[in-house]
């Protein structure tokens, strides 16, 4: 708890800066806020600029091509069976490239498993390549961008209190190993005229749910294709509703890992602060295992607090 | 009611004569009337003259307020500015109006205004539509006009950052 209330303390503290204003940020090493709203997009679940599940071209933070912007998120997602959350940190530069760090942390919250948990590490880094998801209204051509996430599972925690002494890591349940890159291919346009915001992602991953059960498994053991996209209607120049899928491989044998949604609302009331509100539903988790195989559905809450 | 009553019931409504043809054939004429209309340009769907009147003033004075970019307008003549403003939205926008002022490139040739400084003014934009309640979604539809300026307005090349470029 002691890093969270790091973070927190970041959250606030790039709040009030923001809330002091550009003149403070002018002062950061030329931070502009030069981008539209909304155009930094939102925090995804590994710290990614996109929305809540699924990354785009967009790069974070509001710094124009000509400067920086960097933001810190919190985000709580209570399931019907597990809580996650995930607090982190990221930084944008000349609208090209981005930077993230994010720490999530998994706890199950009832069924044969409550109390085990989970902890991974995810470091990101995006580079937009060509393309501009908002100028280029007279074009098809997308906003183009290559992202790659570092994840590291820290392990599995608590396993004695449920009757598993001796569980510690994802490759007792099967999985090939406790770190992986993910690598992915996002294109974001925006259809003005329309008021709508596209966005297709394509990404190579050995993920289990997410990499909360490690990497590869024994039904599958290499990286998969993996599809997702976004779709948004922009109700304002600061608020958006939409959803996003996202696929995932299915490697393990005690995990029916499917695929994973959203219905969500974002709002950016200032370039300083931006909300999420979504419905998540990630499918069942280790369902096998548990024999529950209700789906793991709530409410997801993100906060993105910078510049 | 099995599957294969259920389609049986449906082939017969879809006989010709059938209600499910009828109104099929129904909703076609009235879609091909509707085209044969002529649509009202956006100029005319956002509210005509005096509408793009009141954008144009609105989007002057949000510019002069703005700190972000005022100072590229310190030598501007406010009044011409408006009304080049005016004709430009309503020449894009289907209204009867001829532009009369200079194209994007040149007329800011001189200006080196960044992305940022485009931003701001787009925003600006937004602003002004806002104030005399143009609805979002036709806002958009002037913007997907006006975005690809961008090209020609934004001087490129990379400007230090916290440099101002000089006034005219």
């Amino acid at each position: 708890m002691r890093r969270l209330s790091v973070v927190t303390t970041a959250v606030v503290a790039l709040g009030v800066m923001g809330g002091t204003r550009s003149a403070l940020a002018d002062n950061l090493l030329g931070a502009d806020e030069g981008k539209l709203h909304l155009t930094a997009g939102f925090s995804d679940l590994e710290g990614a600029g996109g929305g809540g599940l699924v990354p785009m071209a967009f790069i974070t933070g509001y710094g124009s091509n000509e400067s920086w912007g960097a933001n810190a998120h919190f985000t709580n997602i209570q399931l019907r069976d597990l809580h996650l959350y995930t607090y982190g940190v990221a930084a944008g530069a000349l609208d090209r490239f981005e930077l993230s760090y994010t720490h999530q942390q998994l706890e199950f919250t009832s069924t044969a498993l409550d109390g085990l948990g989970v902890n991974q590490d995810v470091f990101g880094v995006k580079v937009k390549l060509l393309g501009d998801a908002i100028y280029g209204q007279d074009s098809w051509l997308p906003q183009v961008a290559v992202g790659a996430q570092y994840k590291h599972n820290d392990g599995i925690k608590h396993a004695d209190a449920v009757g598993l002494p001796g569980l510690i890591n994802p490759q007792q349940l099967g999985a090939q190993a406790e770190h992986s890159t993910d690598f992915y291919l996002a294109l974001t346009k925006v259809l003005l005229g329309e008021s709508l915001l596209v966005n297709a992602v394509v990404r190579e991953t050995k993920a289990n749910q997410f990499g909360l059960l490690g990497f590869g498994g024994d039904r599958h053991r290499g990286y998969a294709t993996k599809p997702e996209a976004t779709v948004a209607y922009l109700l304002t120049r600061k608020l958006a509703v939409g959803g996003e899928i996202r696929t995932g491989p299915h490697n393990l044998s005690v995990d029916d890992q499917s695929n994973a949604w959203t219905l969500f609302v974002g709002w950016a009331p200032t370039r300083n602060l931006s909300l999420v509100a979504a419905y998540l539903n990630i499918g069942s988790v280790l369902a096998p295992v548990t024999t529950v195989t209700r789906r793991q559905a709530g409410p997801y809450l993100s906060v993105q607090a910078g510049f | 009611m099995t599957l294969f009553n259920l389609r049986a019931a449906l082939v017969y409504r879809m006989r010709p004569g059938g209600w499910v043809l009828r109104s099929l054939q129904a909703v076609v004429l009235t879609c091909a009337m509707t085209a044969a209309q002529a649509s009202p340009t956006l100029y005319e769907q956002i509210g005509g003259e005096a509408k793009f009147k009141a954008i144009a003033q609105e989007f002057t004075n949000a510019i002069l307020a703005d700190d972000r970019i005022n100072f590229t307008f310190a030598d501007s003549d406010v009044k011409k500015f408006t009304q080049l403003i005016f004709e430009q939205l309503c020449n894009l926008t289907g209204g009867p109006c001829k532009y009369t002022g200079r194209d994007m490139h040149e007329a800011h040739a001189k200006l080196a205004i960044n992305n940022a400084q485009f931003n701001a003014i787009a925003e600006d934009l937004y602003i002004a539509f806002d104030k005399v309640h143009v609805p979002y979604r036709l806002q958009n539809r002037v913007m997907v006009m006006l975005a690809p300026m961008q090209r020609d307005i934004v001087k490129p090349g990379f400007v230090a950052p916290g440099t101002t470029p000089p006034p005219r």
